[in-house]
């Protein structure tokens, strides 16, 4: 009798821990700047991670071939450094064994972590960058949440050509972004159409007087700002204290209320920018993340955190449809073929690992609101944008 | 043209003016010590966030934010000084190391204390806008030329009028001669690291306010001081002015006839020049077998 007690006992307990074992938790790696000169925008995306892994957390986790599972993040500082961004994401791939990976900021870096995924089989969707080549490198395992600069531009396009801003100048950073965003303008717009000026700058550069002068000189009308929040806020800080009176046009970083602490409505009154995430739009997709995202931030929401929310339900859908959390290659296949509304629009991958989310223009009102102006079916008054 | 030349040059002169602040710091150590501080860039971005402390939490007023900012960052000098550099005084690799490795540590500190995102202060000299012409710059413009023309007459007065200047003279030309006659080497060691971060510390609370308070705006000032010091000549203090406006200046001008992004070519494409044909620079001294 006592013979086959002990093993009921052991075999009970087993059945125990099994039972137990049915909640476990799934670590998805992440490739960030929490420091260097793109902190600030890796916050933004960083919140947008933490926010979908608490929001999926509380409710329950989720749920993959019988076992429930919860999510948890094991992050990596790139600094928008490629070598150290490939570091990363060799360590994630191999030490770790992620089953996907999520993230980066910058387009050189997402470019030298991209053929490590593929080698590694390990997907990766990135979720700012917007160098339009990347998604073109034939990489199966490369996918890329937000819209690259190519569409983007292409809403710009055909604004610029509806309002009086020629001859157009650029200032933009001088890398991939910048470059390619001012390549992208030039060869959606006509051939005829006049550029008064193109300047670049290197990341971490605060003096645009010499950007300042040579517009000044060109005559422009118009003035686009390829670059993010910082830069930008000083662009047109140092173009409006200079007297020009130029019709500003700005990319997504520029079209927040953030935006607007750093500045004022006197010096956005009129500006227009681009945006894939309008955080006020009437939308209740939009709405629902914004109000989650200033409960727990108090701040309000961002285009780079809506989009990196998005990537981890991507990656959730992901798992679940290919039943598993470790085989890397399934993922990447239940990516190919994934399909669902996010928070920035609905989201399917193309056959290049690039998703089409909704782009839209807005302009700054004299009261420091913002108003959709693009498209004509999301035309919304001030406050709305 | 003559317009657009004009706003160059302004622009030029005050960010050179900025260059001059950094350039004499490093001047100084390296004179003294015989050390280029390449911490000096971080030291000048700790002084943009100590005026952003003191402006909003003490003080309320930018000159005496600056004043604080400078004392703190003399203070940070002292301390640097007697724990690290003075520790490694006879290893000079060491001490180039350390420097580096300070960069690290303080932009790190400074993100952690501060976060990552660019800090804003506006006091009324940067709001405030001078018409020049058809031009238009912001008064602080002209305060950070000012002041920096003010700092340079006073360091000038204190190395050539004063005791102490004069111990750190005659310590920077022979130190075992100036021990002779009853310098205190250390004392004028640790004197030397105080005035240099006090500068540092005084030209990021001028250059903060005009554009952002950020732990990188210490990096692009301490490499254009640094050609400064090499094309005015190692070791000098007139070398360290005319090398600092001077790079000021002609980046500035060189974006009116080529592309922003080549500026920094310019500059050091003037600095290779200058090291191919006077290595000891404008002011620089020629010494027998250095190459």
């Amino acid at each position: 009798m006592r013979r086959l007690t002990i093993p009921a006992a052991l075999a009970a307990a087993l059945c125990a821990q099994a039972a137990y074992a049915q909640e476990e938790t799934v670590t998805i790696g992440i490739v960030t700047a929490e420091t260097g000169p793109l902190a600030a925008p890796g916050k933004f995306q960083m919140n947008g991670f933490n926010l979908a892994v608490e929001t999926i957390n509380e409710q329950g986790g989720f749920e993959v071939d019988g076992t429930t599972y919860k999510l948890e993040l094991q992050v990596y500082d790139t600094r928008c450094n490629a070598a150290e961004g490939a570091s990363a994401m060799q360590r994630l791939a191999t030490v770790d064994q992620v089953p996907i990976v999520l993230g980066e900021l910058c387009s050189p870096v997402a470019a030298a972590e991209a053929p490590i995924a593929q080698d590694m089989q390990v997907p990766l969707i990135i979720t700012v960058p917007t160098a339009s080549n990347l998604t073109e490198q034939d990489n199966p395992y490369f996918f890329r949440i937000n819209a690259h600069n190519g569409q983007l531009n292409r809403a710009l396009a055909d604004y610029v050509q509806t309002i009086d801003a020629e001859p157009l100048a650029f200032i933009a950073w001088n890398n991939d972004a910048g470059r390619g965003g001012v390549n992208g303008m030039q060869a959606l717009l006509p051939e005829d159409y006049e550029i008064g000026y193109v300047g670049y700058f290197n990341v971490g550069e605060v003096d645009f007087s010499n950007h300042v002068t040579n517009i000044r000189n060109s005559g422009a009308k118009s003035v686009m700002l390829l670059m993010d929040e910082e830069p930008g806020a000083l662009a047109i800080r140092q173009l409006r204290d200079a007297g020009l009176d130029v019709q500003l046009i700005g990319t997504l970083a520029m079209g927040s209320n953030r935006f607007l602490d750093r500045l004022n409505a006197d010096y956005l009154n009129g500006m227009v920018q681009y945006n894939s995430f309008p955080p006020n739009a009437p939308l209740e997709r939009i709405k629902a993340f914004s109000d989650a995202y200033s409960a727990k931030f108090g701040e309000e929401s961002h285009g780079f955190a809506a989009q990196s929310y998005d990537a981890v339900f991507a990656a959730v859908e992901a798992m679940k449809a290919a039943g598993t959390t470790t085989d890397g290659a399934a993922v990447r296949d239940a990516l190919a073929e994934l399909s669902f509304e996010g928070v920035i629009g609905p989201i399917s991958f193309d056959e290049q690992g690039q998703a089409s989310p909704p782009v839209y223009m807005t302009e700054w009102c004299e009261g420091g609101d913002r108003k959709v102006i693009f498209p004509a079916e999301m035309v919304a008054d001030c406050g709305a944008g | 043209m003559a317009t657009a030349i004009l706003e160059q040059f302004i622009n030029g002169a005050m960010m050179g003016s900025i260059y001059v602040l950094m350039a004499l710091g490093m001047v100084l150590i390296y004179g003294v010590m015989h050390v280029l501080n390449f911490a000096h860039g971080v030291l000048f971005m700790v002084g943009g966030y100590m005026a952003h402390l003191y402006f909003f939490n003490l003080t309320g007023s930018y000159p005496l934010a600056i004043l604080c900012s400078m004392a703190s960052l003399a203070l940070i000098g002292m301390v640097l000084e007697r724990l690290i550099f003075r520790q490694l005084r006879d290893n000079l690799r060491m001490q180039i190391v350390a420097s580096l490795g300070l960069i690290l540590i303080i932009q790190n500190g400074v993100v952690q204390l501060w976060g990552p995102h660019a800090l804003q202060m506006r006091p009324a000299s940067v709001d405030a806008l001078v018409r020049v012409g058809q031009l238009s710059f912001t008064v602080q413009h002209f305060v950070i030329i000012g002041v920096v023309a003010l700092a340079v007459t006073v360091l000038y007065l204190f190395l050539t009028r004063t005791r102490l200047g004069t111990a750190m003279r005659a310590t920077s030309q022979h130190p075992e001669a100036a021990v002779v006659v009853g310098i205190d080497p250390n004392r004028v060691y640790t004197l030397t690291f105080m005035i240099a971060c006090a500068l540092a510390g005084l030209g990021g609370a001028l250059l903060g306010p005009l554009f952002l308070i950020f732990p990188q705006m210490g990096d692009a000032p301490m490499l254009k001081a640094l050609s400064a010091i090499i094309i005015g000549g190692m070791g000098s203090v007139p070398g360290a002015i005319v090398g600092g406006l001077g790079i000021g200046i002609l980046e500035s001008l060189s974006t009116l006839v080529i592309p922003t992004d080549y500026r920094d070519t310019i500059v050091f494409g003037a600095l290779i020049l200058m090291l191919l044909v006077r290595p000891w620079g404008i002011f620089g001294v020629r010494v027998r077998g250095e190459h």
